[in-house]
């Protein structure tokens, strides 16, 4: 192959690496080996190649395509970086949040070890939104370990177990031969109980902000458990944050989710969010089976009516559907906004979120989740 | 490679009734001429699983189809044992004569697909479809599979297919994301809906004798349908389906009428239904009509 389009393709690799693709040495040389197999006149047949070679998801397929577009074409394009929002929600979080992580945390550390349960025991009733940042530390910490209780399903994979329901057929036969065919134990399998999909939506919208800061440490938590948990995030549109949650720093997961949640002190969408939502992953099946998770006060600003009825649409495809909401712990809250009362009879469990102790009653009913509970 | 080009794969797949367009013929081309595999993905009724069957049709080989759900496993996917069998030959043996090692052995294993497409002598086409159900312990160990191609059974020993490689089709509705090792192994391909003039020529083949306007006014109504804000868009299998209906009810072209008693083929959801007969019905139909 000629060297110019070695060349050519190796730098176009580079053009989709600064677009957010991941594109490795492996990939690129199956583009030329593909290329070599195509007629380079025809563009079509040279889009094609790139593109089945070069990207592996289809979010990635516009990026591609505006790549390919500048880079081969030639046009005009808008610029290849992905949507950034200004700094000013970025530094909004950090400030909240201080900025000095490392030594806050030996000053948490520090002072649990002085004080040891009594002040844990009041932070669990403390409300996250009158934290102090120290005190904000030690609720992280804290809940990772919540964070582990998953609802459980039984798996349709069988393990050896002296209680299971079905023969080990295999082991049953090892044994026989022993024995010319008499089969004189019964070894007996289970099926094992695996962790169910957990799909968590929270509102990070202005209304919910005191408490959106710690709920997100609790999803970063929630996905770190293991797999099977994807969360998103909402305010005025919808947005994916599972990915941000993967890293192991849950302070750089909230950085990273302001980047993307651009409305992230915006108004409030509930019904239009709950759509996207049901449209882009609902339609692919996610919620199928699994135990939904909505954190939110139910302040719409819209369409309450929505709110009700893609609500509703959830919770048929959904296993359960807990939702959280943060005002409910204050003793004399009703479920007076319309968006919530317009949610609430597709629910199956409702309750608080605004402190560590509502936060473990979550993690119980979580994990204790086993079938559909009445509203 | 039994095709010398991606034009000439492209008319052996529509001598065989199945219209892919550029796109499709190139990842179909570049997966037998690189030996990888092919993940196709989009939404459902879009036709990944026929351009599979499509696929062994023009290679005039064998389609091998591994369904994937939760919960799939070894047993399933691979190989399992005849213990029935094996029993049955310990009892009629003399005692102590019978050996593990014939136990174990071939005739007494019971193929599944993966196994099958391996073992088979000839290039197969393997079809794992709606990979994106299997769970994450099944993905690794496809991954495996899918670089080495063999498999390894203890008490037998390890069969190789790297002589034949099977061509290899992946489906996925993307329920969730594959794990990329598994995409680093496959070209990747996004199947979206066809236009309006490939959508006509599909019906025509897919459903021999149907009146060419009928074809013509399904195909417009459809893809006006998928303009709409529907939970569920329907695909080319609907849109075949459907005209399936019309032909069979005796229709030469749309009408309101005929178009409300059957919309349940191309409508699937209960939303989507009353949003429709509500509201955009008649103007569908209509602008359906004129396009022909």
């Amino acid at each position: 192959m000629a060297d110019a389009v070695v060349r050519h393709v190796v730098t176009f690799g580079r053009v989709l690496r600064e677009a957010g693709l991941e594109v490795g040495p492996g990939r690129l040389n199956d583009a030329l080996v593909g290329l070599d197999r195509v007629d380079l006149t025809r563009q079509d047949d040279v889009y094609w190649t790139l593109r089945q070679t070069l990207v592996s998801r289809h979010d990635d397929l516009e990026a591609f395509d505006r790549a390919f577009r500048a880079w081969f074409l030639r046009a005009p394009t808008a610029p290849l970086s992905r949507e950034q929002s200004g700094g000013q929600t970025i530094q909004l979080v950090r400030r909240s949040d201080g900025t000095k992580r490392s030594s806050e945390q030996r000053d948490g550390e520090g002072d649990q070890e002085a004080l040891g349960y009594s002040r844990e025991e009041l932070l669990r009733e403390k409300d996250f939104a009158s934290l102090t940042p120290d005190e904000f530390a030690i609720v992280g910490r804290l809940m990772q370990e919540l964070a582990t209780a998953r609802p459980k399903r039984r798996s349709r994979r069988l393990r050896p177990s002296s209680g299971g329901r079905q023969l080990d057929m295999r082991r049953l036969v090892r044994d026989a031969l022993a024995t010319g065919g008499d089969c004189v134990e019964r070894p007996l399998r289970d099926r094992v109980r695996i962790p169910r999909k957990l799909v968590v939506i929270c509102d990070v919208s202005g209304s919910m902000e005191a408490y959106s800061r710690a709920l997100v440490l609790f999803l970063h938590a929630l996905v770190g458990s293991g797999r099977g948990v994807e969360a998103f995030a909402f305010g005025t549109r919808l947005t994916r944050l599972t990915p941000d949650l993967r890293g192991r720093d849950p302070e750089l997961a909230l950085v990273e989710a302001a980047k993307r949640v651009v409305d992230w002190s915006g108004g409030t969408r509930i019904g239009a969010s709950l759509k996207a939502f049901n449209d882009e992953w609902g339609r692919r099946a996610l919620t199928r089976g699994a135990v939904v998770l909505i954190v939110s006060d139910g302040w719409e600003r819209e369409d309450a009516a929505l709110v009700g009825s893609e609500m509703a649409r959830l919770a048929r495809q959904a296993y359960a559907v807990v939702w959280v909401n943060p005002l409910k712990g204050h003793p004399d809250y009703q479920p007076l906004a319309a968006g919530m009362r317009a949610a609430l009879p597709s629910i199956d469990r409702f309750l608080a979120g605004h402190n560590l102790a509502s936060l473990e009653e979550l993690a119980e009913i979580l994990s204790g989740i086993e079938r559909r509970h009445a509203a | 490679m039994p095709f010398s080009g991606i034009d000439e794969l492209e008319h052996a797949l529509r001598e065989a009734d199945y219209l892919p367009d550029r796109g499709l013929a190139t990842a179909l081309y570049l997966s037998l001429a690189l030996e990888k595999p092919v993940l196709l993905e989009g939404e459902a009724g879009v036709g990944k699983t026929e351009a599979a069957k499509a696929l062994a049709r023009i290679l005039g080989t064998r389609l091998i189809r591994l369904q994937c759900y939760e919960g799939l496993d070894v047993a399933h996917a691979v190989y399992e044992w005849n213990y029935s069998r094996q029993l049955l030959h310990i009892r009629a043996a003399q005692e102590g004569s019978v050996s593990e090692a014939e136990l174990f052995g071939p005739e007494f294993l019971i193929r599944r697909p993966l196994l099958e497409a391996i073992e088979t002598p000839q290039r197969v086409v393997l079809l794992i479809d709606e990979i994106d159900r299997a769970d994450e312990e099944f993905e690794a160990f496809l991954l495996e599979v899918l670089s080495d191609f063999q498999i390894t059974i203890p008490e037998i020993g390890t069969i190789s297919a790297a002589d034949h490689k099977p061509a290899v089709v992946l489906t996925s509705n993307r329920t969730r994301e594959l794990h990329d090792a598994l995409k680093r192994r496959c070209l990747y391909h996004w199947i979206g809906h066809p236009a309006l003039e490939r959508e006509i020529e599909i019906v025509k083949v897919r459903v021999p004798g149907v009146p060419e306007r009928l074809a013509a006014q399904a195909a417009a109504f459809v893809s006006g349908l998928r303009t709409l804000d529907l939970a569920k868009p329907p695909g080319v299998a609907e849109s075949i389906d459907w005209v399936r209906a019309l032909v069979a009810l005796g229709r030469q072209e749309l009408d309101a009428a005929v178009v409300e008693e059957t919309l349940g083929s191309v409508l699937k959801y209960h939303e989507d239904l009353l949003a429709v007969r509500d509201t955009t019905l008649q103007e569908l139909v209509e602008a359906a009509r004129a396009a022909r």
